[in-house]
């Protein structure tokens, strides 16, 4: 017991010096400063994304202050995250939420407070945001129905039109609004283009590498003629690769993914992964920050940035002319 | 020297008083005051009403979930289901609510009631089976979750009913309904910790489960309650986070009971039983919610976070340990 006093001492010692540095590095409050909340940083997407958004603000010349939970269902951490960003009373937010609701009651929070909110990668529902009474200054991200449809489009060209067998469509995290779109928008492009293309099964792959090769060895067992899979994201197209080389299938069964992370490209160039229909989140998070000048300058802006997206394959990245390979990361 | 022979007397006065009379640890309050101090002069944006209440809201799944992990951990037992039992009873909620349709107090009723059933089920195992604490609790956790995600069909259900909702976001008096909740709870639990037979009896359980049986009292049926107490408390930190989200998301909580029991530990808790205090780990969940919310703030990406979180857990049971060494050399 009687050590307890030295203890203080030296602890409220290191406690003063602490404070001391900390009170000359003191940062100052800042009204221009727009809040960025990622999804997670664990995926090269939204690395890209954030490469976007921060040279997207220095050429701006705003300041940005950016965040994103530990993982891409950590929808509770999340919200803590956007409630606590509000703090620093930013003059925008800019936020990729997980799920369609999840982040709603800080969203309306910085509504009443004039925060300017956008809908960074079209994670909103326009329906849920309408029934709350919340109104997003824009939505901004690729028109993930037509990435699904470019896939579906890219099937095609690669089967023909007459083509038969099996599909498998691995979705995204269940209730997840940006896979539902891209699977929907595959399967109705593949319906009016070759309804010889069954689609026999469409599954929750909830992003992940992992599950995603799972469901597609168990729908190789129970098919073993499927033509193709289409995955909602590149990571699940990645680990679906993995099984179908495993069941000596490779050549039989295309593969298209969507995303274009540098993972995927490696894969395409090596010939394993066929397609990638490559969203530009680099030039997303770029564009976000852009309009968000011209909003709260009073400028008007769209309800609905689509950003287009590009399907890559060997022969697009080896030949190299597409313009908008620059914003492949 | 006079005065250093009269300090220590005031200190550990203070000390022995805030042990035997509040039940928590002094260090741990200095700890957090000293973080609260240190993230106050760093940011700007710390000190305010309105940081204060994000902070207790951002704690209180977390720390309702910590309440459950104290009773048992301070009984000698373990419970690894709790993040499991409290997403599979806040899917269970959604499901009576959205699916069926039901009254929305009975979607509450159904969240408490089937985290009480899956901890019932873990203290029947413990008990009756003689499987470890860790076994039993190790395959709860696989199986709530299994179960939640078959419940949901492996989607996360929306469309709570406005009363259910509330629960997560609405705002009495300014306060966010699970703070009030949450506080509630500690104070409920403290009580009965701290100054019930029930309490006496759960930590003697966890100090010495023989002389606990010598003395008396009924092990068994004890360990049953408890376990089934830390599954009912899950269930309603399953409800708060249902309603905050405002969807019953069948992975909601992976991981939560780790942190919970870092929150435990940190509070003061010991690892192996016979001490515990709801207050201390009430200080505990608050020193990770102002250390996560400080660094927020202050924009520090959230995988330093992490980093921190574990430093703190380390460094709060050296701490202790160092300390409950230079008393038993005395």
């Amino acid at each position: 017991m009687t050590s307890f006093i030295p203890k203080i001492n030296r602890f409220t010692l290191a406690f003063g010096v602490a404070m001391a540095l900390c009170a000359a590095t003191s940062a100052k409050a800042d009204d221009a400063e727009y809040g960025v909340l990622m999804k997670t940083l664990a995926n090269p997407f939204w690395g890209a994304m954030s490469q976007g958004v921060e040279s997207g603000a220095k050429g701006a010349g705003v300041k940005i202050f950016e965040q994103a939970a530990e993982s891409d269902q950590a929808a509770e951490p999340q919200l803590n995250l956007c409630n606590t960003m509000l703090e620093r009373k930013p003059a925008a937010m800019i936020t990729a939420a997980i799920n369609s609701t999840n982040l709603l009651p800080c969203l309306k929070v910085a509504q009443e407070a004039g925060v300017k909110i956008v809908d960074l990668d079209n994670n909103l529902d326009q329906a849920v945001l309408d029934k709350e009474g919340i109104k997003v200054t824009f939505h901004i991200g690729s028109d993930n129905n037509a990435a699904g449809a470019q896939g579906a489009e890219y099937l095609v060209s690669k089967l023909g039109k007459d083509a038969k067998g099996p599909v498998l469509v691995i979705e995204g995290l269940s209730g997840n609004i940006t896979g539902e779109k891209r699977a929907k928008g595959f399967a109705d492009k593949l319906k009016e283009l070759a309804p010889g293309l069954e689609i026999v099964a469409s599954l929750p792959g909830d992003w992940d590498r992992g599950k995603a090769a799972s469901i597609a060895t168990d729908t190789l067992t129970a098919h073993p003629d499927l033509v193709a899979i289409f995955c909602a994201n590149d990571c699940m197209a990645l680990g679906a690769v993995e099984s179908v080389y495993a069941a000596g299938k490779g050549p039989q069964v295309t593969i298209i993914g969507v995303d274009g992370n540098s993972d995927a490209v490696k894969s395409i160039k090596e010939g394993r992964l066929n397609a990638s229909v490559a969203q530009l989140p680099y030039l997303v998070g770029k564009q976000a920050v852009e309009n968000v000048k011209k909003a709260l300058a009073g400028e008007k802006v769209e309800d609905s940035i689509a950003v287009p997206t590009l399907v890559l394959t060997k022969e697009v990245i080896d030949a190299g002319k597409e313009p908008m390979l620059e914003y492949v990361k | 020297m006079a005065s250093e022979t009269a300090q220590p007397g005031f200190w550990s006065r203070v000390q022995r008083a805030s042990v035997e009379r509040l039940h928590i640890r002094l260090e741990s309050l200095l700890v957090l005051v000293a973080l609260s101090a240190v993230m106050a002069v760093l940011s700007p944006y710390f000190l305010s009403l309105s940081n204060f209440l994000n902070i207790l809201l951002a704690t209180s799944t977390i720390g309702v979930l910590a309440i459950a992990a104290t009773f048992v951990i301070g009984s000698g037992g373990l419970d690894l289901s709790l993040g499991s039992v409290m997403g599979l009873s806040g899917v269970a909620g959604a499901f009576v609510a959205v699916n069926l349709g039901w009254w929305s107090p009975l979607a509450v009723l159904a969240c408490i009631l089937a985290g009480g059933i899956a901890g019932y089920i873990n203290g029947q195992l413990v008990t009756r089976a003689f499987v470890p604490a860790f076994i039993v609790t190790l395959g709860m956790l696989g199986l709530a979750r299994g179960l939640a995600l078959v419940i949901s069909q492996g989607r996360a259900i929306y469309g709570l009913p406005p009363e259910i909702v509330y629960i997560g976001q609405g705002r009495p008096f300014g306060v966010p309904m699970p703070v009030i909740l949450l506080v509630l709870t500690a104070i409920v639990a403290h009580c009965l910790l701290a100054y019930t037979r029930f309490g006496r009896h759960t930590l003697a359980l966890g100090d010495s489960e023989g002389a606990a049986r010598a003395a008396g009292i009924r092990v068994e049926h004890h360990r049953r309650i408890i376990y089934t107490l830390s599954g009912a408390l899950a269930g309603l930190a399953g409800l708060l986070f249902t309603a905050r989200v405002n969807a019953g998301d069948p992975t909601a909580g992976i991981n939560y009971e780790l942190t919970a029991i870092t929150a435990a530990i940190i509070g003061g808790t010991n690892l192996f039983g016979g001490r515990a205090s709801i207050l201390g780990t009430m200080i505990g969940a608050l020193i990770m919610g102002v250390l996560q919310n400080g660094l927020t703030l202050l924009a520090v990406q959230s995988y330093y976070q992490q980093m921190a979180i574990g430093a703190v857990l380390i460094l709060a049971v050296f701490i202790d340990q160092y300390q409950v060494r230079k008393e038993s050399r005395v």
